[in-house]
């Protein structure tokens, strides 16, 4: 018996979540080709049919295993490269050119798909269930029209990561200070069914320079909604020197193996009023930077960090594990969620503890600087 | 099918000291919703609602469960001046029992 702790590294799940993930931008995959998109520890072919609907199957054909990746459009179908069976949207095989019947087994994976915010979105379920459009993230009103900048879409890969990592930040109140260089000056979180949110309020570091959450003249009201597994919404009202922009910045991922994940992020900011088309630019241009560096910072972390299924935790810290029980019911079969995976819980923490330890280190900090400085000087 | 499997008993353990001890019951004032509340300290408030609780606040009825409804997140005001009533009172112990 020793009274050292031990981290559980516990099993990561072998099934990948049910619900809504986002594949991209609808509008790339509209150009008449067959898509590849790593996604569910396979790959899958994405491609619009001739009334520009999106389709998407698994990537291998049920024949012979060919890759419809490479393969191509044939009116309404995708075509095999390896011997041009066509697969419709409905993951039916339609026709064999060299044949005169289609086998009635012929038929293979296909995904739901809906289309929102211009955004395409797959319905996956292990269990096989129909596409729960209920589920579905809300439209976000006058995005994609004139009176917003269109996405800015960034996808990025990451390996030897569980996704769930990446969920873990919505109850994470202490690591906006150390990893994203902000005070959180107020901090909560509900979860409900099938959503997570989490507010907060930030002021920037002024012991770190600009970029990411940091720097002395920014301030963040955010307000991020998990809509399923896979999907946030997250509305930023962000005041730089006093000048407040709306910016919308959708997080979202697809599981591509039991450990790693293909993390994507959209920004759309609302147009300032009485700016000409060129300092809009800049600035969407600008926040898409620093939220773009605001992830990396969390990935540096991922990247290195093991995975934990006890985390110890101190009484400022937030409800990792009620996140946790609240994740788990996209794992679970529908039968076996339990009441408090989707029962409301409502938690805010406390931040004016921890902001004043911080307040002083960052005082050290920035006399440090200023004693460096002047030493760099004579 | 499971995921997610903790490889020892002490975290299941600790996974219900996190999300389960010291909650303490809190009627609302104004309605038939009750509700279990912590305090890891002052400014620190845990609220876990149940099912049942849930059916029976006034307020979450009347803002109706439309999709996309972004007020939906915003907590009942009448339970919150409960807890704050009952805080006050003594009725919830204020402090966590080393980080829980
Ligand atoms: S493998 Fe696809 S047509 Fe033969
Ligand atoms: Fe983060």
């Amino acid at each position: 018996m020793t009274d050292t702790r031990t981290l559980d590294q516990g099993n990561a799940p072998i099934r990948f979540a049910r619900g809504w993930h986002c594949l991209g931008l609808a509008e790339d995959f509209r150009d008449g080709k067959p898509h590849p998109i790593e996604g569910f520890g396979t790959k899958l072919v994405v491609w619009a049919d001739s009334q520009g609907e999106l389709k998407v199957l698994d990537g291998f054909c049920r024949h012979m295993g060919g890759d419809l990746t490479q393969g191509e459009v044939k009116g309404d179908n995708i075509a095999c490269p390896f011997h041009d069976w066509r697969w419709g949207g409905d993951g039916k095989c339609k026709e064999i050119p060299y044949a005169r019947r289609v086998p009635l087994r012929a038929r293979t994976q296909r995904y739901e798909t809906a289309v929102r915010n211009g955004q395409l979105l797959i319905w996956n379920d292990p269990e096989g269930s129909a596409a729960d459009h209920d589920l579905l993230p809300p439209e976000l009103p006058d995005v994609m029209t004139d009176k917003y900048t269109p996405w800015s879409w960034h996808v990025k890969e990451i390996n030897g990561s569980h996704c769930r990592e990446l969920i873990d930040n919505v109850a994470d109140m202490a690591h906006f200070y150390y990893v994203h260089f902000a005070f959180p000056t107020s901090f909560r979180n509900i979860f409900e069914g099938h959503t997570a949110t989490q507010f907060m309020e930030s002021k920037g570091r002024p012991d770190k320079g600009d970029g990411g959450y940091s720097g002395e003249d920014s301030m963040l009201r955010s307000e991020a909604t998990y809509y399923g597994p896979s999907y946030m919404i997250n509305w930023l009202e962000v005041d730089y020197k006093g000048f407040v922009t709306e910016v919308i910045l959708i997080n979202c991922h697809i599981p591509t193996g039991p450990e790693s994940f293909r993390l994507q992020y959209g920004i759309s900011v609302r147009k300032p009023e009485g700016l000409d088309e060129k300092s809009v630019d800049y600035i969407a241009e600008a926040y898409t930077k620093s939220f773009g560096d605001g992830f990396l910072q969390d990935v540096a972390i991922w990247e290195n960090k093991v995975a934990v299924q006890n985390p110890l935790l101190c009484e400022e810290d937030g409800p990792v594990y009620q996140l946790r029980r609240w994740y788990e019911q996209f794992y679970t079969d529908v039968a076996d969620i339990k009441p408090e995976m989707t029962d409301r819980f409502e938690f805010e923490v406390d931040t004016t503890k921890a902001n004043e330890y911080w307040h002083a280190e960052v005082a050290e900090n920035l006399a440090r600087m200023a004693a460096d400085g002047e030493h760099a000087h004579h | 099918m499971a995921s997610f499997v903790p490889s020892s008993a002490e975290t299941v353990e600790d996974q219900r000291l996190y999300t389960e001890e010291r909650l303490v019951e809190v009627a609302c004032l104004d309605c038939l919703a009750s509700v279990r509340v912590k305090k890891n300290s002052e400014h620190q408030t845990s609220v876990q609602w149940s099912t049942e609780g849930r059916s029976h606040c006034q307020e979450f009825q009347r803002r109706g469960t439309g999709p996309g409804r972004r007020d939906l997140h915003k907590p009942c005001p009448r339970m919150m001046a409960s807890i704050d009533d009952a805080v006050r009172a003594g009725d919830v112990p204020i402090g966590a029992y080393d980080g829980y």
